[in-house]
């Protein structure tokens, strides 16, 4: 990829989004990025006519004596795991296996929420726990190679519902948004894209599949990742597995979407430092932090830029006050680097050191041993932001606790919770 | 006889691979050489990478990109195309592991045409012909103008003569629109002989099967729809049947 300086005229003139995307975005001749432009098909859109196109699709797929399941809906003790349940179970009247995979960073609240999710939804649950061994060694791995310690949650919440879809003969599966329509505008919700393998290796697992990984200069084997192993075209296409996204027939509204869901169904959310979202992600302690962290080293910008273009864009922010409220949160110190650490089996040191060597030279220019000048995209923004109490427009309501205080760990396996 | 193509169009623009919807608006795909890839795994008949941008920029072809995909170790025929200015810039591109060459604002030299051709062979050139039906007859875009012109017998002169193999005919009104081609740019082709391969709005079993059947059709690309399912190219092969192009398969064993 072609790596110009950043100016203003990488910037997308509605949002906060630069053609440094790491998902790839296009400016049209209006300075609007491929994003918003498909974001406008929200408001321009038939949701009623696109929800009838969905009872169609999925129609095919009910078990016919119902004695198998209708679909599996992959979940976690966050995102938008109660909507998307919501829609399948309760208005689409389907019957779901939801599948969860352990991605070990668990916190009270994600554990709490995924056991109330199953409980109120009254829904049969499969959990993946890959041994704590190899997961610890592909995040060393996975920290070393690329920068990453969310590789292999990422890897095992995409592929065990796939795995599950073809062990269990079950070929539905239903996905929330997909990231790259929501994100940079990647398909138009009428081309009703799909699941695919390719999209999975190229941008979720950042180009690398599990067979990618071991390496003759690393400890890590193949008897670490083969759980991770997408099933081959063979077997997909025996069962005939097909992955959907409601996103595509449902007007994807995150903050709405989960202010429905604690009032209805009683999802708790929680603050994080490095953002003003307390919605997203409170089922881990790296997500919005360690990993946000990493993501501002590399890309230039952080999780509340995903945020604050997401409000933009719904109208419930204008683009300065996004942009206010990124110079605020981006810099924060992640929190709950002690607990990665502890269960990675690094020191404080040997992390930072770690994740400085993925700073990227594009965005961070070291001025003098261990110090950082930032060079990233809020830098570059120019756009003077609206001091910090404008942004009142946009209030993320917080109904728990992320980090309880009373247990300083992970729960590295949560089987249940008293709701 | 030999089995007609399906052809995994990969149209790339500032690097990255994109979904181009007539000409004028884009939105971004991913890595090409991702997509390459999967079409190599999908059992796509050939794999054509055009980078759209290349001669508008005066840069030259990307030899970057074209590295990448060599270094995939593809299975299927790799076409490139985009930027190509000079005879040594072709040449490269085919010792650099692409079978063949796409020539598309060049084609209006026909002395930079010839020499490729006598360098590479004429198999190994396909011209581009950015194409529209207007009620009265033929006429051809150049895109660097974005005006179009009545085809003419000069524009049809290297593929009479052939130095040039194949044409691909573009209905770039109807790029990236679902089951939209025209075929009109088919049928009044005006050189029966030159072997065609139809790109533009072809996103369905059916239009993949009429074109087939056409005679002058040796190849159909499909580009943007590809992206939008699992095993799409397979899916197109069934649903399409007959025995012209190869058949569809699924590879068993990914480790």
């Amino acid at each position: 990829m072609t790596e110009p300086a950043m100016t203003e005229n990488s910037f997308c003139r509605r949002c906060l989004y630069s053609i440094d995307h790491p998902l790839g975005l296009v400016l049209d001749e209006e300075g609007i990025c491929s994003g918003c432009r498909i974001h406008e098909e929200k408001d321009r859109l038939d949701w009623n006519a696109r929800w009838t196109q969905l009872e169609s699709v999925v129609r095919p797929y009910r078990s016919r004596d119902g004695r198998n399941y209708d679909c599996i809906v992959p979940v976690t003790g966050a995102n938008d795991s109660y909507y998307i349940v919501h829609l399948v179970k309760e208005r689409l009247k389907l019957n779901p296996l939801l599948v969860t995979y352990n991605k070990y960073f668990n916190t009270e609240l994600g554990i709490r929420n995924l056991a109330n999710l199953r409980i109120r939804f009254d829904c049969d649950i499969l959990t993946q726990n890959v041994n704590p061994v190899s997961v610890r060694k592909i995040t060393g791995t996975t920290l070393r190679q690329f920068g990453s310690v969310y590789w292999h949650c990422l890897a095992g919440q995409s592929v065990f519902p796939v795995q599950t879809a073809v062990r269990y003969r079950v070929p539905l599966v239903i996905w929330g948004a997909h990231q790259g329509l929501e994100q940079v505008g990647m398909f138009s919700h009428e081309h009703e894209v799909q699941m695919t393998r390719r999209y999975r290796k190229d941008h979720d697992l950042m180009g690398v599949e599990a067979g990618d990984l071991p390496s003759v200069f690393d400890t890590l084997t193949e008897e670490d990742v083969w759980q991770y192993r997408y099933p081959d075209d063979g077997s997909l296409q025996a069962v005939g597995v097909v992955g959907i996204y409601l996103g595509n027939y449902v007007r994807w509204d995150p903050k709405t979407q989960h202010e429905l869901m604690m009032s209805t169904h009683q999802y708790r959310t929680g603050r994080f430092a490095r953002t003003f979202d307390c919605y997203d992600h409170v089922d881990c302690f790296n997500y919005m932090n360690l990993h946000d962290q990493l993501k501002l080293y590399k890309r230039g910008y952080s999780k509340v830029t995903d945020h604050a273009c997401r409000e933009i864009r719904h109208g419930r922010l204008t683009r300065d006050q996004g942009l206010a409220l990124v110079r605020y949160y981006e810099q924060r110190p992640a929190e709950n680097l002690d607990l990665f650490c502890e269960w990675l089996g690094v020191t404080p040191s040997s992390l930072a050191f770690l994740m400085d060597l993925h700073r990227n030279p594009q965005y961070w220019r070291e001025t003098a041993p261990g110090r950082w000048e930032f060079k990233g995209w809020s830098s570059a923004s120019g756009a003077a932001a609206a001091p910090l109490e404008d942004v009142r427009s946009c209030e993320f309501t917080a109904t728990g606790k992320v980090d309880t205080r009373e247990r300083r760990s992970y729960i590295v396996i949560g089987k249940g919770y008293p709701t | 006889m030999l089995k007609k193509r399906l052809v995994g169009v990969i149209t790339v623009r500032d690097g990255w691979a994109v979904q181009s919807f007539g000409y004028r608006r884009y939105l971004p795909l991913g890595h090409p050489e991702k997509l390459a890839e999967n079409l190599d795994r999908w059992g796509a008949d050939e794999i054509l990478v055009l980078c759209i941008d290349r001669t508008r920029r005066n840069v030259g072809p990307d030899f970057d990109l074209l590295r990448r995909l060599g270094s995939l170790g593809l299975s299927t025929p790799l076409a490139f195309g985009g930027g190509i200015r000079t005879v040594a810039e072709a040449g490269a591109i085919i010792q650099s592991g692409a079978e063949r060459v796409c020539i598309d604002a060049a084609l209006r030299d026909a002395g930079v045409v010839g020499g490729i051709s006598a360098l590479v062979g004429a198999q190994a050139i396909i011209g581009v012909l950015p194409l529209s039906f207007d009620g009265a007859g033929l006429q051809r875009l150049d895109y660097l103008s974005g005006r179009s012109t009545p085809l003419t017998a000069a524009d049809l002169s290297l593929f009479d003569r052939r130095v040039v193999s194949e044409a691909l005919i573009v209905d770039w009104r109807h790029e990236g629109m679902t089951a939209a081609f025209d075929f009109n740019l088919i049928r009044r082709f005006p050189a029966p002989d030159v072997p065609l391969i139809a790109f533009g709005g072809v996103s369905e079993a059916d239009q993949l099967k009429m074109l087939f059947d056409d005679d002058r059709v040796a190849a159909v690309g499909i580009g943007n729809s590809l992206s939008y399912r699992e095993h799409a190219v397979q899916m197109l092969k069934r649903q399409a049947g007959g025995t012209s192009i190869r058949a569809a398969r699924f590879v068993s064993d990914s480790r």
